[in-house]
Parts: C-alpha cells; structure tokens; sequence
C-alpha cells in the first residue's frame, strides 16, 4: 500500500475542504453583515 | 429450403449467443425494473439503468456501452466519457437547491465538511486492500453520496469501475434513511438527540443570494480548479434560481436538462454493466466499501455535531452532523425525524437542510480537492 499517497490525500483532502467550507462560512457572515435582511424592502411588490 | 434454413439459423443467433453472465445480468435488469416500478426505489433512476442492463447483455445487438459505433456507445463517449452528462446534471441540481438555511445560519457549513470524512477514510482502505490509487479515489468517492460527483471522478479516472461505483453511489443514496438512523442513535444520548435549537427560520436578503453562488464558485475553483466543471455548473444552476430574472432557463434547467441527463445518463450506466465486468469481487468490494464510506460519514458527523454541542453549550443539536452529506434532502430529513423521536417539540428540519446544502458544496470540494492532488502528483486515468 502507498501510505505516502493514502496520508497526502486524506491530510490534504480533508484540510483543504474544511479549510474551504471555513472561509465560505465567513465570506457568508461578511455578505450578511453588508447587506442585512430587511422585510419591508424584500417584500415590496415590483411595480 | 437452405435458404429457409439459413434465414431460422440466423434468427437464432441471439439465444446462440447468450452467456450464463449474461443470463444473469438481464435478471439483474428485471431486477432494478421491478424496484423501480414495483417498489417505487428511485424509478427516475432505475428504470433506464434496469433497461440499460437488459439491453447491454442481449447478445449480438449492439447495445452495450462498449459496443463501438452502437448507438448507446455513441452516447456513452459523448456523455459519460467526456464528462458533459454529470456536469449538466449539476446545473439541474443548483436550480434545484435552495442555499437560504446554509445562508441563514452558516456555521452549519461547517458539517459539510465533516460528512467527508468518511471519503478519505475509505480511501486508504481501498488502498490497503491493493486498489490502484485512480481506483481507490473512484470508490471512496462514493462516500460523497452524491451520484454525479462520483460518475464524474470514476470516469476520469477508472472506468472499469464505472457501473459498480455509480449503482453504488444512487443505491446508498436511496438507502440513506435506513443506513443513518442506527448509527446516529448508536452514537448520541437521547438526551444529546433531543436538543432543541433555537433561531428558527431566519430571512436572507436577496443580494447574499445572489451574491453567494457567484461569491462561492470564484473562491472554491481559485483552491481546486480540477472542480471547476462540477462547482462552476451548480452555482450557476443556483444564481439562474437566484436571480429571478430567467424563469425559463430555470425551468429548463430543473426538468428538461436534468430529467434527460438523468434517462441518458441511467441508460448509459446500465448498458456499460455487462457480466463479464461486473460480476467480479471487485464489483462486492466497491459496494462494502461505498457502504462504509456512507457509514464513516455519518459517524464524523455526529461526532463533529457532539463537539459542537459542547462548544455552544449545548445550544446545537449533534444528530445535524448527519446531514453533512450530498445526499440531499434525504439526510436532513432523517435528522428531523430522529430528532423529534427524541423530542416531540423539537423541529431540526430548517438547520438540517442547511447542514445537507453545505454537504452539497462539501462533497464536490472534496472531489476537486482529490483531483487536484491526483493533478499535482502527475496520476491520470487508468
């Protein structure tokens, strides 16, 4: 078996998708942040 | 009367010709039909695969996906061999989803991650068990339990394994709401179970809507470009849904697209499954192995969600970690349901179907992250 392959890919596999997810999570937080629910001017009908 | 003759002898070349393995398969075929039609398991899916399996194995008519020049085969290189069938389908698949509850509540994302877990345990697994590393990262990609993504890995890298992997892939898939429960009640208290979590349904401005899938789809393909065919193509199904302006390409995007790449694609599938290939112990050994890669998800998760629990002072719910997988929206619906067997009172079903978004992101990251290191290290197809 070729643990240098098996190890690499699970480290870096794993630490570049949970690194990946973290930094969406805060890219989320900082789109919430700049632009905020707001009810009235979301449900304004088109006119 | 020769010419009689010869003309009846032709006839009967198909029963001439057909193996025990073949024989087989064709009740394999009946097999799939008969849970598609009778039994209702994902019809959308097993039908074209049970008839492709019917097809692929009569003898003699050129309906095999590896029969050059036949007309399967035709679809077969053009769609499953260039990658164009499951890439399409993503684009159905962004129109479909609804990020809002990842959106709302991100911190959920997180279990995207975890219910990866399992892919890369599995991996060294298959790897122990002398796969050769293409074929090793085709079978742990099973575990993203997210059918298209392990199409798309398994026919870069090791279509030999195609059938076996892609029926185990939507089979697990469908077996989600029994594979879960017993492993997520094994491994929490009933009073971990029934957490009860507050925030309710929370409103996302349309612009983080809009913003998020072309936001996400820049980020993720500057880490793992090799993804970018699978990322690229879900947000861009999502920012049509999204930005509310073209009802018709979302239409088109949630059934025509989706349902014809799901027919072809099942065809295909089902035609590439022929008995001297698939009945083999490899074919049992993708399957254990997809079943504990599903299996070791679900135990991160919870895992992951257990830690959580501790961490926000018992303020989120572990049993959400189980919804970290692509197996959308089954396992947020095996989360809600737990849940509320512990806890009548308790509705997980809005934070579960972010978590399950967010393994949606999760398994094709996974995926491009796995195919670029596969890139960086120079290891191409079989």
């Amino acid at each position: 078996m070729d643990w240098t392959f098996g190890l690499t890919m699970t480290a870096a596999g794993m630490g570049v998708t949970l690194m990946t997810l973290y930094l969406l999570t805060l890219l989320i937080r900082l789109l919430n942040k700049l632009f905020p629910f707001k009810e009235e001017k979301e449900n304004k009908p088109k006119t | 009367m020769d010419a009689f003759l010869n003309t009846l002898s032709a006839l009967g070349q198909g029963f001439m010709h057909l193996t025990w393995q073949g024989s087989i398969m064709i009740l394999i075929g009946c097999l799939l039909l008969y849970l598609g039609i009778g039994k209702k398991v994902e019809p959308l899916l097993l039908i074209p695969i049970g008839f492709g399996v019917v097809l692929g194995n009569l003898p003699l008519a050129n309906l095999a996906a590896q029969d050059e020049g036949g007309v399967i085969n035709l679809l077969y290189v053009s769609g499953i061999l260039t990658e164009i069938f499951p890439v399409l389908l993503f684009v159905g698949l962004g129109a479909m989803i609804d990020f809002g509850p990842l959106l709302a509540n991100p911190v959920v994302l997180i279990f995207g991650a975890a219910g990866q877990f399992g892919i890369f345990i599995t991996l060294l697994l298959a790897l122990g068990l002398g796969f050769a590393k293409q074929e090793a990262v085709s079978i742990a990609v099973i575990g993203a339990c997210d059918g298209p993504t392990a199409i798309y890995v398994t026919s870069k890298f090791a279509r030999d394994l195609l059938p076996a992997v892609s029926i185990a892939a939507y089979s697990y898939m469908a077996l989600v709401p029994i594979i879960q429960p017993p492993i997520m009640r094994a491994m929490t208290t009933k009073k971990e179970r029934a957490t009860l979590m507050t925030g309710g349904e929370k409103q996302v401005s349309r612009k983080v809507k809009i913003l998020f899938p072309i936001i996400a789809a820049v980020v993720t393909i500057l880490i793992a470009p090799m993804g970018a065919p699978l990322m690229g193509m879900l947000m861009l199904g999502n920012l049509l849904k999204e930005s509310g302006v073209v009802g018709r390409l979302v239409d088109v995007s949630q059934n025509t697209i989706a349902n014809m790449v799901t027919l072809l694609l099942g065809l295909c599938i089902g035609a590439s499954m022929l008995g001297g290939n698939f009945l083999t112990w490899d074919t049992i050994l993708v399957f254990l192995l997809g079943f504990l890669a599903i299996s070791l998800d679900t135990v991160t998760g919870v895992l992951l969600g257990k830690l959580m629990r501790v961490l926000s002072k018992g303020k989120i719910n572990p049993l959400l970690g189980a919804a970290g997988t692509s197996a959308f929206p089954m396992s947020a619906r095996v989360v809600q349901k737990e849940g509320q067997k512990a806890n009548p009172r308790s509705f997980l079903l809005w934070h579960a179907i972010g978590a399950n978004t967010g393994g949606q992101i999760g398994s094709v990251m996974a995926a491009a992250v796995m195919l670029a290191i596969m890139a960086g290290l120079g290891i191409g197809p079989l």
